[in-house]
């Protein structure tokens, strides 16, 4: 009953619809009492003959109405409850998703994609059912259940009521055995089917890995081993699933033969009419599905409960970055000031940045390079304000970073990141993601200076061409260059490439560089970078190790220093064919 | 391929078109004859058991019970026959249901295998047409789906059981009313044939926005940094909650049609059979006796008419999702892209590992060659670079050799015998490829070397990743050669995963190296380690690479220097540089950057 009080608030907000639902089924219950009844009564006058016109006719009309009324109150209940659940399911995932967007990093890392989208979409599956079977389940075994057994005691027998309905419980207990085994052997197919999905996903994807070795043999049995696994886990479903009508045919018949025996031998002994133990027949049907909801109602619950605890504690997740609230949403322009004392990421113990100091004035580059790890990401995240747990001020246009609200602080850059994600949507839509009022004119533009206009104009469908996971596929160089240009719609006071030229080739990266260098005249760039030409021009490089500063220069000072920067220089310098045989 | 599915979806299938795929599809479930006869023939049991269960109630209502006084044991009598029904009929219906399940499940399996035994033998061109993620979406998705299209067939075909069984034990029982409850079959078809239609459409729409709100939650999350970088919340939560509305709307559809289609009139139709059946009753009452059993008999028989309809209803709009899947099915089974034939002849082996190409031409589409008069040799344990821009035919010489396609006219030789007398087996144990993105596949290390090969032993797979300088990163690894491999061998780095491809491909001892180098740029230890590597791989084996490192370029023995499918130089690093032509003007080219 607990996961009841909790939906409380859902249930109260809706309480027209509950109300007229559950008084919809309390007069259904009663309204079923009749037919039973009404045909017990005219086997009885059959019997007696002593059947009326009048009688019949009455009865007849009456089981008529009955029928048209029960109609329009089955669509009623229905209506209402289910609408309810799909309801209560459309508010959960638009707050749940809403409550996604707001998050930071930290809960990214947490949660990863495949938790998110089971929270999103099971365990609000299971809630809804809640407040949709759940709840009919509930009122039907107690307002039901009890009208029909007081109908079975009053109208015809409470001796014989009281003998027969005792297998009725079992079927109870039954149907919630069978529901959480079914649940398990459903979870277990569930598991079987994805190892199945990942593995065809992943043959896929590899077949030239698997034609160049000659296994395609092998791997298809490897793929029938795994067919006949979930075949195995499928039968376990397939041995339960028509246990349900089993259990209910056999407890339902066994109270017949229970009926047939006792109720049997009290018409026999006068004590009760043909016509009532027929009547008895029909309300042993009418209890069939009550106690089968009881059994129903502890499983909806359970998962229920447990899933909306889930979905609680996600929502409960807050987000460790403060928005300032005072702020005149301007998009704010000027020299970046970056210092930053230390920095740790949340339950890490090492330094992630120590001391980084660096002044850049408005129109300037800033190029930073050093192995993978040394700390360079970091730099960014901090600017981005993806964390705000470091000691020190990076300040922007004279002001705390933190003191803009995010929407006009973040609105001021570009940002290219390293994984250059894309959505599943067009090209164009991809590229003006940042600003989708553009007109198709700045979306080409913006591909021009990315250098992937002639590219995109050779996809099939050019600039509606569909593109990420369920689009065309793109080379890894096309990805950052469209990324690149997303960046760019929106004219940036600051644009950041973080290590987005490592999949294009010299002469394009050399394009882009000019590119940018000529359109974005007077504007604040930062490029991220494991080749050290995508840096060269820039105002200042700085060099790191262990996240710190190691070196700090032009590109010819830094040369000069013959450190870290000098070295690598000279090695990607001998290696530098790459132009001529691009990717 | 998302119009493409998109017209599958709006297409609209003939009769005969229907008749067709569900002929196919059948044919697999056909194939488990004993399944099916046992499942029918155990249904029709079941059916006729609970006729027996409920004439054992008319009986005693109407011989006994409506008579005045009926003995214990008579009653007892009964009552144990009506248990034995009861037992038989839950028994014929359970095995019945299970062994339908069984065989519908191993003929899904079946079509699966098929399926994918059909596509691993289908030629590279298919791979290159259709995006591997609706080949999954086919083989997986889409075969998943016909367990609910036979489902309905098992649910039509027990529903027509029990309703034919009624129906001739009423009609053996009275004609007359039997005739009239019959009015009700054509009422209750054009019901279900408006729910057919309608039930189609709306659970369709339902699963697609239910499809599209997963794709945005898994989009939206995996791209969140992007969104809250330029700051989309609002348009992207607004988005979001449009298609979440929409869906609201298509699920309450969805009950609405339920509530008014389903199950609450087919209860109508069945209260107003029993007022006919009541009104017959009654008005023959008048003229004679009536066995009130009848009553009995045909109130409950008249629900077990009624019953199956909802069952069936219930799982029609399954009906054109199981065409879809099907013709999507079959489209794949009956593409005939084929690999290319080898004619090989007994006794050919591969032991030096010379490469020729003699005035090879190729063209993935027959009017646009990409290579054209390719003559080249290479001799054993020699190296051979290739350089050109995108396009320039590099990767078709390499998907010649491979033999992923079929090429045109000219010869491709191998220790000067033509590569198509070689049986495929012999190539690919003899020619080792190193892709650009190294592939990496769930399981472990080991599996990771050896792959399906089983002849490979554990300390060949070792001694494969001593040779590529792999063991040191796989020797710091908790469980070594047995640590497990996530999807994508996510856990490594970029520089690990090529390690590993590489010890893959060098764990067969193949005679012939091919590469395709890889140009991302890893940091410059793991870059050096991985030259390294190759060193170590070339060695001693004849190697043809696509090049992007200079220390290759400059290494090879030859260069062949391609643009527009044609070699328009060839010799050495240092012949070309001294020729001054194309590829002297690109390496100055390249080094004049500073």
């Amino acid at each position: 009953m607990n996961i009841f009080s909790k939906l409380s608030w859902f249930i109260k907000a809706e309480w027209k619809r509950y109300l007229i639902g559950i008084s919809d089924l309390l007069f259904l219950a009663i309204l079923h009492m009749f037919p039973p009844l009404i045909i017990g009564m005219v086997v009885d006058e059959l019997n007696k003959h002593t059947l009326t016109w009048k009688l019949l006719i009455s009865q007849v009309f009456l089981i008529i109405i009955l029928a048209f009324i029960d109609y329009g109150m089955r669509f009623i209940w229905r209506y209402a409850l289910f609408g309810g659940a799909a309801k209560l399911e459309q508010v959960l995932r638009r707050r749940l998703f809403q409550h996604y967007l707001k998050m930071d990093e930290k809960f990214f890392q947490k949660y990863r994609v495949g938790d998110l989208m089971a929270h999103a979409t099971n365990d609000i599956n299971a809630v809804q059912q809640v407040v949709g079977s759940g709840v009919l389940s509930l009122v039907d075994a107690i307002v039901t259940g009890l009208t029909t057994i007081i109908a079975m005691i009053v109208v015809v027998n409470p001796k014989l009521t009281l003998l027969t309905l005792i297998p009725m419980p079992f079927l109870a207990l039954t149907a919630f055995l069978l529901g959480e085994w079914m649940h398990r052997a459903y979870d277990h197919y569930q598991a079987s089917f994805s190892r199945l999905d990942d593995k065809t996903q992943e043959s896929m994807s590899g077949i030239k890995v698997i034609k160049a070795l000659g296994q395609e043999e092998q791997d298809y049995q490897d793929f029938a081993n795994l067919t006949q696994k979930s075949y195995r886990s499928a039968r376990k479903i397939f041995f339960i699933d028509p246990l349900f009508d089993l259990s209910s045919q056999l407890f339902i018949g066994l109270t017949y033969v229970l009926t047939i025996f006792i109720g049997g031998g009290m018409v026999a002994s006068g004590s009760l009419s043909v016509g009532k133990l027929v009547s008895y027949f029909s309300y042993i049907l009418n209890l069939t599905w009550p106690m089968f909801a009881i059994g129903q109602i502890f499983n909806i619950m359970e998962r229920g409960d447990a899933s909306y605890d889930r979905i609680n504690f996600l929502m409960h997740e807050k987000s460790s970055i403060i928005e300032s609230l005072h702020d005149n949403q301007v998009i704010p322009s000027g020299n970046l000031n970056y210092h930053v004392q230390n920095f740790k990421y949340p339950d890490d113990k090492k330094l992630a940045l120590k001391n980084i100091d660096f002044d850049l004035k408005k129109g300037e580059m800033l190029g930073i390079v050093g192995p993978v790890g040394s700390g360079k990401s970091s730099i960014i995240k901090l600017l981005l304000r993806t964390f705000d747990n470091y000691d020190g001020t990076i300040s922007y246009s004279g002001r705390n970073i933190k003191e803009y609200s995010l929407d006009s602080y973040l609105r001021a850059i570009g940002y290219v990141p390293q994984d250059n994600f894309l959505f599943t949507n067009t090209v164009a839509e991809n590229i003006k993601f940042a600003r989708f009022e553009a007109p198709l004119s700045e979306v080409k533009k913006a591909a021009k200076l990315a250098d992937i206009d002639q590219d995109i104009e050779a996809f099939p469908n050019g600039y509606q061409t569909k593109v990420g996971q369920r689009g065309v596929s793109l080379s890894g160089g096309q990805q950052q260059r469209i990324a690149i240009a997303r960046a760019l719609i929106t004219n940036p006071d600051i644009l950041i490439l973080d290590d987005a030229l490592s999949a294009v080739d010299a002469l394009t990266e050399k394009n882009i560089l000019n590119n940018l260098k000529k359109e974005r005249e007077g504007k604040t760039t930062i490029i991220l970078a494991q080749r050290l030409s995508s840096v060269m021009r820039a105002n200042e490089i700085i060099v790191l190790k262990d996240g710190q500063i190691n070196e700090r220069g032009t590109h010819e000072s830094l040369l000069k220093q013959k450190g870290w920067y000098y070295d690598t220089w000279n090695k990607q310098e001998s290696d530098r064919m790459g132009g001529l045989t691009d990717g | 391929m998302d119009s493409q599915e998109e017209s599958v979806w709006t297409k609209h299938f003939t009769l005969k078109e229907q008749f067709h795929i569900i002929g196919r599809l059948n044919h697999y479930l056909l194939k488990y004859p004993w399944h099916l006869v046992i499942s029918v023939v155990l249904g029709i049991a079941s059916s006729i058991t609970y006729i027996e269960m409920m004439t054992v109630i008319q009986n005693l209502l109407d011989h006994h019970l409506s008579q005045g006084q009926t003995a214990t044991k008579i009653l007892l009598n009964f009552t144990l026959s009506y248990l034995t029904f009861v037992i038989i009929r839950v028994i014929t219906q359970y095995i019945s249901a299970f062994v339908y399940y069984n065989g519908m499940e191993r003929a899904k399996q079946d079509l699966r295998k098929t399926l994918y035994h059909k596509i691993m033998k289908l030629g590279m061109t298919f791979f290159d047409r259709v995006p591997s993620g609706s080949i999954v979406s086919r083989l997986v998705n889409d075969t998943e789906s016909l367990d609910d299209f036979w489902y309905l067939f098992y649910a039509i075909i027990s529903g027509i059981v029990s309703i034919i069984t009624s129906l001739i034990t009423l009609w053996l029982k009275n004609s007359t009313l039997t005739i009239y409850l019959m009015c009700f079959i054509p009422i209750i078809l054009i019901i279900a044939r408006i729910y057919f239609y309608v039930s189609t459409k709306n659970y369709r729409q339902m699963r697609q926005r239910l499809s599209e709100i997963n794709v945005k939650i898994s989009e939206s999350v995996e791209g969140i940094n992007i969104i809250q970088q330029f700051r989309q919340e609002k348009r992207i939560a607004k988005e979001f909650n449009k298609t979440n509305n929409d869906y609201y709307q298509a699920r309450k559809n969805v009950i609405k049609m339920n509530a008014l289609l389903l199950a609450p009139i087919i209860n109508l139709l069945n209260g107003l059979a029993n007022a006919l059946i009541l009104s017959y009753f009654g008005i023959i009452s008048f003229q004679n006796t009536i066995e009130v059993g009848y009553v009995f008999l045909f109130v409950n028989l008249a629900s077990n008419f009624f019953n199956p309809f909802v069952n069936i209803m219930d799982v029609l709009s399954t009906f054109q999702d199981g065409i879809v899947s099907g013709s999507r099915i079959f489209r794949i089974m009956d593409s005939n892209i084929k690999n290319p034939v080898q004619h090989p002849k007994t006794g050919f082996k591969i032991t030096r590992g010379k490469v020729e190409f003699r005035h090879v031409t190729f063209a993935y589409n027959d009017n646009d060659p990409v290579l054209k008069d390719i003559s080249f040799v290479v001799e054993p344990g020699q190296s051979l670079a290739l350089v050109g821009h995108t396009g320039s035919g590099k990767s078709s010489i390499i998907n010649v050799l491979m033999r992923f396609y079929e090429f045109g006219s000219g010869q491709v030789l191998i220790d000067d015998q033509d590569i198509r007398d070689y049986p495929i087996e012999e190539i690919r144990k003899n020619i080792g490829l190193v892709l650009q993105d190294s592939f990496i596949f769930y399981g472990d290390i080991k599996f990771n070397i050896r792959m399906f090969n089983d002849k490979i032993s554990d300390s060949q797979v070792k001694e494969a990743a001593e040779i590529v300088h792999a063991d040191q990163f796989i020797e710091q690894l908790p469980q070594k050669y047995n640590e497990k491999v996530i999807e994508g061998g996510k856990q490594f780095s970029t520089g690990e995963k090529q390690l590993l491809a590489f010890a893959r491909t060098i764990v067969t001892n193949p005679k012939i190296l091919v590469l395709d180098e890889a140009t991302a740029n890893i940091d410059t230890q793991t870059e050096e380690q991985i030259q390294n590597s190759l060193a170590a791989m070339k060695n001693g084996r004849t190697t043809i690479a696509i090049a992007h490192r200079l220390s290759t370029i400059v290494d090879a023995n030859q260069i062949l220097v391609l643009d527009n499918g044609q070699i328009i130089e060839a010799g050495n690093h240092k012949s070309l540089i001294k020729k001054d032509g194309y590829y002297a003007r690109m390496f100055k080219l390249q080094h004049s950057n500073t």
